[in-house]
């Protein structure tokens, strides 16, 4: 008897059986509904990328089309969009968007790509504060009850898939009085139970891969083999996990029904109220620096610089320099001093934000060593780091944006302070962002870690069910 | 007879050591999650009140300048949180925490606590509604499924009906017993959510006890629709095995797949539009009007001015043209406002619906949104914060430009204001809507909870009446 003939028996006893039938057909249903839900997010993302690119394209024909009407003799359309002005090129009129497209398996993974910006005005004026804004205009309600995407599908369901197809797999051939008759064979109980398994991890994990290797063929999302290779052994780590729990429960020599209570029982403990307990310990233990407490504490420090620098008129005209009309708009200093109190402001907010960042970052280092207690949270973890739409690939974005703004900064600001306008021949060289993807092997070295976790979980578990099946006996 | 069965059934299940033992982590898991919840909402609640002091001395303290520079600048408001959202902190890790007041500007709430943490931290936060709206449910599944299919199995249920036992009384002994072992549970739970809110800060809503019992009640009807189901499903299925597994269908269903699929359908009825959209349809319309609300004409205004005044320059008016100037304009933009943000508020009550329809299928999304709506966390009251602020924000905006219109002349830039008139804007003192108002808004969950309750009963007793004895 060699596993050719388990296996050949396994696909017969499937086809005969009708619930698992219809098990299977579901979740094919399901994995194929949740890659749709990930396209048609992942379309939408691109959708408004390419709309703010257009954008940038068409705020510098605008300005390019106005200078060239002023050059050539014309007055400006309004004096206070003058875009000879460096305030106004590279003020919030004259913005550049930077963009990060959607993480290059996101069709796989939503992750916390619905909650976290892909896209920054950036202009003069961009400081800490803009990096805190909200991501996409998303119904709170929605973003609480979280997306059906690929990675609830394998994180949730695939482990109910997994135990339903295992969790009789020797004891149901005991509780029938096959077990003896088998065994009467020569062969082991371990391979036979391998061999079972083997059969339905190819079904399960199959169909889970091959739905996304599809959707990201057919949706040309297949440009990151590394990032692939991730997803994949993280989802099939996490599948076999979950058998080789299964494999375990069953050598423990129980009933069908006994183990199928402790297999969910399992993953009730280990999906939903691990993840939240731990949750609930690492709120307790690290908590995270309050955001509101920043705020009062940005506003003193802004305070400060605002009161430190002129009484220039009761303040108003730093506002509203439209409304000066004449007053001091031709002030030569002004600029200078307008962007001076800016500037002070934004370093104050900085100094505060760096400070409550280095924080959280800290206490987020100390929670993430909890995701090491649940297999639920590595798999999530891997998973979404692959997909890039973790949030270490947003944290990634948002220095390149901080690096852009301090670019278009060193752009402007020497005009501002030498009270130098703006001509046609400048605006080929106004900064444009581009986005450094990160090296995709940076993702394999933060998953390398939970991944080997994983694996090893699987080992470990795989062994003590090895260990358990030698001892089964036919009289079992 | 049925008081012989309702405590056999409860002293069964008391004396289970699987229910023992399911009940323990249940039970220690609502303690500490209400726990932690009362904690962490005392946390939050003092920690804005304290932020919200300081803004308002920032705010009278910011010293002398013109008035309109002191609506730019501004006030902060943080939405404070109501005694009972201890028990189910709803969609506030997602909606903001507070918003800045400046003139011109409605702005967004910012601060969104779940962009702040990891992800590892959306995918179960476990807060006591958390426990009620999932454990307890599964709870009631393992005691119930084995509670006619099992007897039937052992063959019993022949035995004891013809003791002459009606089924009806049967099924009722037998809920009436679970509903009892429930209660060892549930009853200490409440005693001690109760003690908690009784010793919690009040927060700006009224009759939080009130509240608390409201809620207590629609978790009750939804534990009884549970119980009821789960009843029905046992004296339906051949056999234990088969109720146990069409009961943890539901209950996966219910609990997981379900709210999700809303999410999707709500999406789809109702689209929000793109963050870049609906900030780019606000520049045009604040730039050049939209449908009859058109910008205010300067030229226009100050003619009227003048010749209301008879005076033939700005300079000459007894007022700021300036000030009525801006105070017009703000007037313009609050229109913009309210058109744009009123048609998102309303898209993402539109899609409230949707979920609240989807509990037609599973009774989980109603409960949700009533116990979101009594915590005070539901999407409607974060609107109605929103609204408030918004609404301190135009009346601080009109007080500052009005006294800069009537206490300063045209092209005066020098005209400062100090403290007196800082202190002349109210603080802001908000009163959340009272449970009329969110049971209102709620009428939906509640007539779909109540029909799963009574559907559940109703085909319990059907397919109690109908079980097959062998």
């Amino acid at each position: 008897m060699t596993a050719r003939t388990v296996l050949r028996k396994e696909w017969r006893l499937l086809r005969a059986d009708r619930a698992l039938r219809i098990a299977l057909g579901l979740f094919g249903v399901l994995l194929v509904y949740a890659l749709a839900n990930g396209v048609v997010w992942t379309r939408f993302q691109e959708r408004n990328i390419e709309s703010a690119q257009t954008q940038n394209v068409e705020r510098a024909a605008g300005f390019a089309e106005e200078l060239a009407h002023i050059e050539a003799g014309g007055e400006p359309a309004s004096q206070f969009a003058d875009p000879r002005s460096p305030f106004v090129m590279g003020g919030s009129s004259g913005s550049h968007t930077a963009t990060l497209e959607p993480g290059p398996l996101s069709v796989l993974a939503v992750g916390q790509s619905d909650l976290l910006p892909y896209y920054y005005d950036v202009n003069i004026y961009t400081n800490e504060s803009t990096l805190q804004q909200n991501g996409e205009v998303e119904n709170p309600v929605n973003l609480m009850a979280g997306r059906f995407d690929l990675t609830f599908v394998v994180v949730y369901l695939l482990p109910l898939l997994v135990l339903a197809l295992s969790f009789n797999v020797l004891s149901a051939e005991r509780e029938r009085g096959t077990l003896a008759l088998t065994l009467s064979q020569p062969v082991r109980v371990r391979s036979i139970v391998a061999a079972k398994l083997a059969f339905r991890a190819m079904l399960a994990v199959g169909l889970v891969l091959a739905v996304a290797v599809v959707g990201l063929l057919a949706t040309g999302g297949a440009g990151s083999p590394g990032r692939m290779l991730l997803w994949c052994g993280a989802v099939v780590a996490y599948a076999l996990f979950w058998f080789a729990l299964a494999a375990w429960v069953n050598t423990l020599r129980r009933t069908s029904a006994w183990n199928a209570t402790v297999l969910v029982g399992a993953w009730l403990v280990l999906v939903v109220v691990l993840p939240a307990a731990i949750n609930i310990a690492a709120d307790l233990l690290h908590p995270l620096p309050s955001r509101v407490e920043m705020i009062t504490v940005q506003r003193e420090a802004s305070n400060e610089a605002v009161n430190s620098r002129s009484e220039l008129l009761a303040r108003y005209l730093e506002d509203h320099p439209e409304m000066a009309e004449g007053v001091v708009a031709d002030d030569p200093g002004f600029g200078a001093l307008s962007w001076a109190a800016t500037d002070a402001v934004n370093q104050q907010v900085e100094v505060v934000t760096a400070e409550h960042d280095a924080r959280r970052a800290e206490q987020i280092r100390l929670v993430r060593r909890y995701r090491y207690l649940s297999p639920a949270l590595l798999a999530q973890d891997v998973i979404i780091d692959a997909a890039g739409t973790g949030d270490a690939r947003y944290a990634h974005f948002r220095d390149q944006v901080r690096v852009f703004a301090e670019e278009w900064r060193e752009f402007f600001v020497p005009a501002i302070l030498a009270d130098e306008q703006m001509t046609a021949s400048v605006l080929p060289q106004v900064p444009t962002y581009r986005a450094v993807e990160e090296d995709p092997g940076d993702a394999a070295r933060r998953t390398a870690a939970p991944l080997t976790v994983l694996g090893g979980l699987v080992l470990l578990v795989g062994m003590g069910a090895g260990v358990g099946l030698g001892r089964v006996r036919g009289a079992d | 007879m049925i008081r012989h069965i309702i405590r056999k059934e409860f002293t069964d299940v008391v004396r289970d050591g699987r229910f023992r033992w399911c009940s323990i982590l249940v039970g220690s898991l609502l303690l500490v999650s209400l726990g932690h919840g009362w904690v962490e909402s005392q946390r939050v609640q003092r920690e804005r009140q304290a932020a919200q002091a300081t803004a308002r001395e920032h705010w009278e303290g910011q010293g002398e300048k013109n008035p309109h520079s002191a609506a730019h600048y501004g006030i902060y408001a943080f939405k404070p949180r109501l005694a009972l959202s201890f028990v189910d902190d709803g969609v506030d890790p997602y909606a903001g925490t507070s918003v800045w007041l400046e003139a011109h500007r409605q702005n967004d709430f910012m601060l969104r606590p779940a962009q702040d943490a990891s992800a590892a931290q959306r995918i179960g936060a476990l807060t006591a509604a958390q426990v009620l709206q999932h454990l307890v449910p599964l709870l009631i599944i393992l005691l119930t499924f084995g509670a006619l299919a099992g007897e039937r199995e052992r063959g019993t249920l022949r035995q004891l009906l013809a003791t002459g036992v009606g089924r009806r009384e049967l099924a009722t002994g037998k809920a009436l017993g679970l509903s009892g072992a429930l209660a060892l549970l549930l009853v200490p739970a409440a005693a001690v959510g109760a003690a908690a809110l009784v010793v919690a800060t009040p927060g700006p809503a009224a009759s939080p006890l009130a509240r608390g019992a409201v809620l207590a009640g629609i978790y009750l009807v939804y534990f009884g629709a549970f119980l009821a189901l789960s009843l029905a499903v046992s004296a339906w299925a051949r056999s234990a095995r088969t109720a146990l597994v069409v009961l943890l269908a539901v209950w996966v269903v219910n609990g997981f797949v379900a709210p999700r699929v809303a999410v999707d359908l709500s999406k789809w009825l109702h689209p929000t539009p793109s963050a870049l959209q609906f900030a780019r349809t606000m520049e045009q319309d604040l730039g050049s009007g939209v449908d009859g609300i058109a910008p205010p004409d300067r030229a226009a205004i100050t003619q009227a001015l003048l010749e209301e005044h008879g005076v033939d320059s700005v300079q000459a008016l007894p007022v700021n043209e300036t000030g009525i100037y801006l105070q017009e304009s703000e007037e313009f933009s609050n229109q913009i406002f309210d058109r744009n943000y009123g048609a998102l508020w309303d898209t993402f009550e539109r899609q409230t619906v949707v979920h609240e329809a989807v509990a037609a299928a599973a009774p989980l999304l109603a409960v949700r949104a009533l116990s979101m709506g009594l915590a005070g966390t539901d999407v409607e009251q974060h609107r109605h914060f929103a609204t408030a602020a918004e609404t301190y924000r135009r009346e601080m905006v009109l007080l500052m430009n009005n006294d800069m219109a009537m206490n300063s002349r045209s092209g005066d830039f020098t005209y400062a204001a100090g403290r007196e008139l800082w202190e002349e804007v109210p603080p802001l003192d908000y009163a959340a809507p009272g449970m009329g108002w969110v049971l209102g808004n709620r009428v939906l969950s509640l007539i779909v909870l109540a029909a799963w309750l009574g559907g559940a009963i109703l085909v319990a007793r059907a397919r109690v009446q109908r079980a097959e004895v062998g």
